[in-house]
Order: structure tokens, then C-alpha cells, then sequence
């Protein structure tokens, strides 16, 4: 997906992503990216049993099985705000996202992000404030918090 | 102070870092691979930019630098990602990261400890990202525990 520089949002405006299940692999995916960052050498490496990849050690933690990492969410989020605006929120802004329920294996998440308030800047940039949340799919908030996103001049 | 020993035993005032890296095509690919981030600007061109989340790994790097023992008896949870970017980061650049721990309190049982962290670019100090981490120590309540 291209990083598209020119939006127009209403206020009230809401993105939606696909619903997307929460799956063992997706969660797993994310455990692995930790050492492999870590270690940075072109492989990719595990790590010991987390509560996002191991059942037994999430029951011992008193989980009743494992659970999505909550950054899984709030990249997500963050990819929903790259299919509108591109690099452009690699740039300048901020994302604040707080995970107030658990996301269990299977479990349907929903992005969403809606537009609280826009304002044009000295710089020409319009300024997209965002209510952001992740959703299942009985509309039960999963993970909640707030964008803001300049977009470019046209 | 707690550095040295544990995570779970930092203190409010403890500071770590700086720690210095260069940013990693590498690492990029992987970490946006495995969020589904599919974006060309992070892994489809030859001058790529890191994703913003990416500064929670840098907490990460920041435990183990600061607290070589270890997480400590339970494991984690992360509770709130709060980022503000103020400027790009590129593939290439080198980045220094340093963190300080801000707050420690309980809540309903469990202990909540909160890192507010800085990663500017090595080459000229340029601050990039402002971050502010909190996570529970464990899942389980106090009164849970057995």
C-alpha cells in the first residue's frame, strides 16, 4: 500500500479495518519478532515460553490461556492510520492505545479510528485527532485510545 | 536504585542507558512482516523507515541492558503505549535510546510501573520519539498469590 498524502476526513469520519482473528499464529509471530530484533543477525530466533505463546505458562500465570501481546493491537491500529496517511505518521504525531480487555486465541479484532476534531496548521498540514479503539465482534472495546495525524499540504 | 538485578525490582528514579544501535533494514522487514504492516515506505523501497512501535522493542533493549537478571517470577503484561513522533526514523541511522522509570503504584492488586523513555539520533541529537510505557508486573492479584 502507497503512502497517500492527500486526505479529507469529516469530523465523525470513521476507518474500519477487516475483521481479523486473533490467531495462535499471529500471536506467535510477535513473540518471535522480539529476539529477532534483538539479536539483529539476519535470523530469525524464539524465545522461551511466553503467555502469548504457551498455555500452560499463561494458566501458571494465572491467564486461562494465552493472549495477544497488546503492541499486536496497537500495530494494527498503526496500519490502519498507514493505509490513510503513509509515512506520514512515521513522521510527526502520536498514538496512545491502552489494552483494557484481554485478546484470546480466535478472537475477531476490528480496528477503528475516528475523527474527533481537524485543524489546518501555519504549515498547511491538517492535524486529525482520532479516537482509536480495537473492537471484537459483539462491538465489545478491546483496546482504547487516541491518534493524532498531520496530513500533508496537498 | 534496582539497576542490575531484576525488572521487577525497578524503582521509581532509576534511569537506563543511553544505549546506542543502528536502525536495521533487517529489522524493519521483520517487525512490520509480523504485525502485518505491509506499507512500501517500510518494506517495499530501498531507503526504508522504521514503524513508530517499534520504540517498544527499545524498552526491551533497555531491560536487558539495565536488569541482566531478568524479568523476575511472573511475566509482564503491557498496559499502555503512549508515543509521540517528532521526526522520521531512517534504516541506517544510528539511535540512542535511554529510559528512566517515572512511576510505580498499585491498583486493584497489581503493580503498574510506568518508563518514559527518549530515543533521539546519534548523529546530531535529534529527538525523535517520546515514549511512555506502562506495564503490570503480573497478572495475577496479590491476594491471588499464593
Amino acid at each position: 500500500m502507497s503512502g497517500a498524502s492527500i486526505v479529507d476526513l469529516k469530523i465523525g469520519a470513521e476507518l474500519r479495518s477487516a475483521p481479523r482473528p486473533m490467531t495462535r499464529e499471529r500471536m506467535r509471530r510477535y513473540v518471535d519478532a522480539q529476539p529477532t530484533v534483538a539479536i539483529d543477525d539476519g535470523r530469525i530466533h524464539t524465545q522461551p515460553p511466553t503467555i502469548h505463546d504457551d498455555d500452560a505458562y499463561a494458566k501458571k500465570q494465572g491467564l486461562p490461556g494465552i493472549i495477544a501481546d497488546g503492541m499486536v493491537s496497537t500495530n494494527w491500529i498503526q496500519g490502519l492510520l498507514f493505509d490513510v496517511f503513509g509515512r506520514a505518521l512515521a513522521r510527526k504525531g502520536r498514538l496512545r492505545t491502552k489494552y483494557i480487555a484481554p485478546i484470546y486465541e480466535d478472537q475477531i479484532v476490528i480496528c477503528v479510528a475516528k475523527v474527533t476534531a481537524k485543524a489546518r496548521n501555519e504549515a498547511g498540514e491538517t492535524a486529525y485527532q482520532f479516537d482509536v479503539w480495537c473492537e471484537d465482534n459483539t462491538g465489545k472495546k478491546l483496546t482504547v485510545g487516541e491518534a493524532l495525524v498531520y496530513a500533508p499540504a496537498a | 536504585m534496582a539497576i542490575g538485578g531484576y525488572v521487577c525490582d525497578l524503582e521509581v528514579g532509576d534511569r537506563i542507558g543511553p544505549v546506542e544501535y543502528t536502525m536495521s533494514a533487517f529489522v524493519v522487514r521483520e517487525y512490520s512482516h509480523a504485525n502485518e504492516l505491509h506499507h512500501d515506505f517500510l518494506q517495499g523501497i530501498d531507503d526504508p523507515l522504521a514503524p513508530p512501535t517499534l520504540i517498544h522493542l527499545d524498552k526491551l533493549r533497555l531491560y536487558r541492558h539495565g536488569c541482566p537478571k531478568g524479568t523476575g517470577p511472573s511475566a509482564r503484561i503491557h498496559y499502555e503505549y503512549d508515543a509521540t513522533v517528532h521526526g522520521e526514523v531512517r534504516v541506517g541511522d544510528k539511535l540512542r535510546v535511554s529510559g528512566a522509570v517515572t512511576e510505580r503504584y498499585e491498583r486493584r492488586g497489581r503493580e503498574y510501573v510506568v518508563m518514559e523513555m527518549e530515543l533521539r539520533r546519534a548523529s546530531d541529537d535529534a529527538l525523535l520519539i517520546v515514549y511512555r510505557d506502562t506495564s503490570i508486573l503480573a497478572y495475577a492479584q496479590k491476594s491471588e498469590k499464593k
